[in-house]
Order: structure tokens, then C-alpha cells, then sequence
């Protein structure tokens, strides 16, 4: 991990600026009805701790419902969220139900085919999460095992070894892991299974840091297995073509890293900055 | 009513009979579960020495004392009157399963927190998008049925193929097809609609065929007995034929109404926020999926309950003929 975080942004800020100006053809659409509205629709996860998750008074709450309501509040409209649901999400197409996703998503460059990724937000570090009374010491013990993860997710492509992120400045990264079986999840959370005992479903979860940190914060028996084996840009996404939208949300995300909005909302929600500490 | 047994087994050697072979069941269960490890050999051990509870002759002890329970309860509800006897047996089951639930270590503060929620918006929305999909069934059935019936060929047609391609192919396929299929021609639908659209089609597809059978269910000599009397064939249907055949119709769809309540669950997977969708949310990111999975289960068991006792009360006022 020698390559700044800054550098990754600066480089990413150039390949976009490239990119929008040649999509402008049918550029304004989404951004005319946010305006003419004065709403932005943003779809996002219900089940994400800490980044968006239901609170004690059943609202949603978290990092990147912040960041949404932020963005809003700078283009001056108000702020709705739907949670479609992560698969429908990411399968673009949106027909304007709702303008962009703030979902902790990683701009792959299977996604960059039916998405724009207008601005990175934050990095995210994954890790492998173990059982407490596993013997596994570093990520490579894990071979031939099972491991459980989010379905449609750059942690099931990571260990398929099929993790293109197409990102300029991307951290670089190995592949330590050549598990034995991979098991998806979409309703059933992974670390309930995890907490069953080493093995007896999965014997290792890969996930964010942060979510790992907060099942071990409320006290399921499991930890985390070394250091994180890969960090993964986060970014806005919007629905392909809308240049004019892509501009503004970028450079909105770029005065909240300037003006240090977003390493404080990281700080809040994630405990550290990931949005510009390496 | 007419019964499979003439017997009430009530009294002297059948009722103990009865009672024994019943039991019989209940002692193979425990034996079966090694149920000296869980919680009834837990119960049992004041009374017994722990390696006396172990092994194989601790499994047939701890299910002899089952045995003894449960033909003792058979026992004595044999003795009632059958509707009490019914209702009493039901209470004791539902104990059971309610305290399987009981002793999964289940945190209860967490219930209590997010129980409200999971009525005023999950069940609500459950209820309403089921209520509405109910009724559209009811409709599009009707049409189907009039539709496959009615001898002319296009309209047989149409209704046939409508209820070979929405039972024929899932729920979860017609949902998506709805919700994303339709915006690439250009109509947005929204997720509740796209729900209902689904769920209706569905059912209605089902309940056609419930409907067709049940009113082909009724001899042709009926429907002749009223051409004899002079009697225009819509009259017919709906003073002779309907009254007739809602008798066989309505406990197959009453079983579509309660299937339809628990499958409305499938419309969380387009983010509606139902009874299911707030379990799995509150459930997965609190790492308590299990106590909103249960949660979730006895509400829909309690909304079923209330449509099977409607049922209950409609069947009975169309086989008001058939009682003695």
C-alpha cells in the first residue's frame, strides 16, 4: 500500500474529465428533474452497518447516508432514499426511479459497463474474519477452506480471482486466498453462519473492515484474520450518460474532501478517516 | 358431519388404547432427538443421577417419562367434549412450538424494540398489498373462468394461455419481469404496483383453475334441469350453478388467500418495505436475523389464523344444504 490515496484521486479526477467530455451528448436529463423536483432520489443497502443501516428510531442512518444528504443539501434540493435491493442496483438501467447510489459500491469494470462512477468517496479495507478458536494465523491458511461472502460483491470476485477494478492509482494488490468452496449470501447474514463455530458452515468471511468491526462489537465470537488483503475505492454511482449530473456530483464530493467534510463524517462512522489517510 | 371413526373413543380399553398409541409417537420422537441432552433431561435431573441420563438407557428413560406425559395428556383430553378436546390440543401444540422458540436463546429487549415497527410499517404493508392483489385475483379469476368456459374459441384461448404461462413460470421471474422488463418500453412502474401486478396475475391464474373445476364439478344434468324450466343460461349460472359449486371453490381458495399473504413476501426483493424486507434489514444488520425471522413468522401466522377462521365461517354458510 505505498501509492496515496490523494494520488489515486487526482488521477482518477483526470481519467474522468476525459471521459465525460466525450459523453455529452445527451447530457442534463437526470440533473434538469433533480433540480425542477428538488429532490434527489438516492438509492442505497438497509443492512450495511455502519454505512447504511436502520437506527433505533427505524430511519436510516450511517457514513453513506450522510454523504447523501450532503450532496443534496450542496445541489440545494431535499434528499429521498429507496433501497431497491444490491443486485437490481448494480444492474443499471434505473429508468429514472432514482438519480444516483451512494452504496458503498466499487466501480468494477463490469459495473463501468451499464454505470457512471462520477466521484470516489472513500476506501474501504477488506479482510478476512475468522471464528475466534480458528487455528488459521494469515490469510493464506485459509486455502481449500470455505468462505462465506456478500453475493455480487468485489469480495465474491476477489476470491474468484476476478477482481478488475479499473481504477487509476488502484492500491495494488495480491491474491492470498484459493479457497476450497465459495459461498454467496444474500439474506442470511455470513457471520451468523461464521459464529455457528470454525467450520461448521463456513470457516472464513471476507468483508469490509468496518462491518467486520461491528459484528465484533456486538459480540459475535469471531476476529479478524491479519491485515486487510486489499482496499477497494468506493464511489457514487449514476445511471449511464448524464455527463452535466456526473460534473456536478464530482465536483461537489471534491470540495467535501477539500473542506474536510468527508474525512470527518469517515471519522464519525468508520472510527478512522478512509477517505484520505493512506 | 360425517366422521372416519363411529367411535368417540371415550371411555374403557379404546380411549387407553388410543392414548398409548399416540404416545407411542411421542416416546419414538424423543428417543430419536436424544432428548436427554436438551431440555427435558435437564428437567429430569433432580430426579435423576446425570450418568443414569447418559447413553443409550438415558435416552430410553428420558423418553419412557415422555411417553408417560404424553399418553397421560391424550388421556385426559379424550375424556372432553371433541370441540374442546380440538381447541385444547391446539393450545398444547402452539405451547410447544412457541417454547421451541423460547429455547433458542432468542434476546427479547431486541423484539420488543423493533416489534412496533415491524406492525405499523411491515404488517401494514403486507396486509394492504395482499388485500389489493386478493381482490384483483378474485377479478381476473372470475374473468378467466367466464373466459374458459364460455365455447367460444378466441376467448378460451386467451384464458388458456393465461393461466398455462402465469402458473408456468415463477412468481419471482413475473415479479422481475414487471419491474425491470417493463421501463425498457418505456412504463415505470413502481415497486408496489409491480408487486400487486404480479402477485394478482399469479393467483388469478391459479384460482381460474380452481374456479373452472369447481363449477365443472356440478353434473350437466343440473345446468339441463334449468334449460327444461325455461331458465336464461347467466340465470342459471348465478342461482343454480354458483351456489352449488362455491361449496367446492371456496377451500382450495381460501388456501390461495393465505398462500398469497406469506408469497407477498417475495416483493421485498424490489425493496418494498413489508413484513419480510424490515425482518431481514433490522434482522441482518443488527446480527439478530434469527429473532426477526421468528418475529416475522408469527405475525404471518397470526394474519393467517384470521383468514382461515373467515373461511371457516364462508364454508359453513355454503353447505348449509349438507347439515343434519
Amino acid at each position: 500500500m505505498t501509492i496515496s490515496r490523494r494520488t489515486a484521486i487526482k488521477g482518477l479526477a483526470a481519467a474522468l474529465s476525459v471521459s465525460f467530455s466525450g459523453l455529452a451528448a445527451q447530457a442534463g436529463e437526470t440533473l434538469d428533474r433533480i433540480l425542477s423536483d428538488g429532490v434527489l432520489t438516492v438509492g442505497t443497502n438497509s443492512d450495511y452497518r455502519p454505512n447504511s443501516f436502520m437506527n433505533d428510531n427505524n430511519e436510516l442512518d450511517g457514513f453513506d447516508i450522510a454523504v447523501s444528504k450532503e450532496v443534496a443539501a450542496r445541489l440545494g434540493v431535499d434528499v429521498k432514499f429507496v433501497t431497491p435491493g444490491w443486485e437490481v442496483m448494480t444492474a443499471g438501467r434505473w429508468a429514472g426511479r432514482w438519480d444516483m447510489v451512494v452504496g458503498s459500491m466499487t466501480p468494477t469494470k463490469a459495473r463501468a459497463e451499464v454505470l457512471d462512477f462520477p466521484a470516489i468517496y472513500y476506501f474501504s479495507p477488506a479482510a478476512f474474519a475468522v471464528h475466534k478458536t480458528s487455528s488459521a494465523e494469515k490469510p493464506g491458511d485459509l486455502d481449500g477452506k470455505i468462505v462465506g461472502v456478500v453475493s455480487a460483491s468485489t469480495y465474491n470476485r476477489y476470491l474468484e480471482h476476478d477482481l478488475k477494478l479499473d481504477v487509476v492509482g488502484m492500491p495494488a494488490f495480491t491474491y492470498d486466498v484459493t479457497p476450497g468452496e465459495i459461498r454467496a449470501y444474500s439474506d442470511v447474514n455470513e457471520f451468523d453462519d461464521l459464529a455457528l463455530g470454525d467450520g461448521a458452515r463456513l470457516h472464513a468471511v471476507l468483508q469490509s473492515v468496518p462491518v467486520i468491526g461491528e459484528a465484533v462489537a456486538v459480540g459475535l465470537p469471531i476476529k479478524q484474520l491479519g491485515e486487510p488483503v486489499f482496499f477497494e475505492p468506493l464511489a457514487l454511482a449514476t445511471d449511464k450518460g448524464d455527463a452535466e449530473l456526473n460534473a456536478r456530483l464530482h465536483n461537489i464530493i471534491e470540495e467535501m474532501k477539500s473542506d474536510g467534510t468527508l474525512a470527518k463524517l469517515s471519522v464519525k462512522w468508520h472510527g478512522t478517516d478512509l477517505v484520505s489517510t493512506n | 358431519m360425517v366422521t372416519l371413526f363411529k367411535s368417540r373413543f371415550q371411555h374403557g380399553p379404546e380411549r387407553l388404547k388410543l392414548a398409548a398409541g399416540l404416545a407411542l409417537s411421542v416416546f419414538a420422537a424423543t428417543f430419536l432427538l436424544s432428548a436427554n441432552q436438551g431440555a427435558l433431561g435437564d428437567l429430569l435431573l433432580p430426579a435423576m443421577r446425570p450418568e443414569t441420563l447418559a447413553g443409550t438407557w438415558g435416552r430410553f428413560s428420558v423418553a419412557l417419562v415422555a411417553f408417560l406425559i404424553g399418553g397421560g395428556v391424550v388421556y385426559a383430553l379424550l375424556g372432553l367434549r371433541r370441540r374442546l378436546q380440538a381447541y385444547l390440543t391446539w393450545a398444547v401444540l402452539a405451547a410447544i412450538a412457541l417454547g421451541l422458540f423460547y429455547s433458542f436463546d432468542l434476546s427479547f429487549g431486541f423484539i420488543g424494540k423493533k416489534l412496533p415497527y415491524l406492525l405499523s410499517q411491515g404488517a401494514v404493508t403486507t396486509l394492504y398489498v395482499s388485500a389489493i392483489s386478493i381482490t384483483l385475483a378474485f377479478v381476473f379469476a372470475l374473468a378467466g373462468a367466464t373466459a374458459k368456459l364460455s365455447g367460444i374459441g378466441i376467448l378460451e384461448g386467451i384464458g388458456s394461455f393465461y393461466t398455462s404461462y402465469f402458473r408456468g413460470t415463477p412468481l419471482l421471474v413475473q415479479l422481475f419481469l414487471i419491474y425491470l422488463g417493463l421501463p425498457q418500453i418505456g412504463f415505470v412502474v413502481d415497486p408496489v404496483p409491480a408487486a400487486i401486478a404480479a402477485l394478482s396475475l399469479v393467483y388469478g391464474a391459479y384460482m381460474t383453475e380452481i374456479f373452472r373445476s369447481g363449477i365443472q364439478s356440478l353434473p350437466a344434468g343440473q345446468w339441463e334441469a334449468a334449460d327444461a324450466l325455461g331458465l336464461h343460461r347467466m340465470v342459471t349460472f348465478r342461482k343454480v350453478i354458483l351456489p352449488q359449486a362455491m361449496r367446492v371453490i371456496i377451500p382450495p381458495t381460501g388456501n390461495q388467500f393465505i398462500a398469497m399473504l406469506k408469497d407477498s413476501s417475495l416483493v421485498s426483493v424490489v425493496g418494498v418495505w413489508d413484513l419480510m424486507f424490515l425482518a431481514r434489514t433490522v434482522g441482518r444488520s443488527d446480527f439478530k436475523i434469527l429473532e426477526m425471522l421468528i418475529t416475522a413468522s408469527i405475525v404471518y401466522w397470526l394474519m393467517s389464523i384470521v383468514l382461515e377462521l373467515v373461511q371457516k365461517r364462508i364454508e359453513l354458510h355454503f353447505s348449509k344444504s349438507l347439515i343434519r
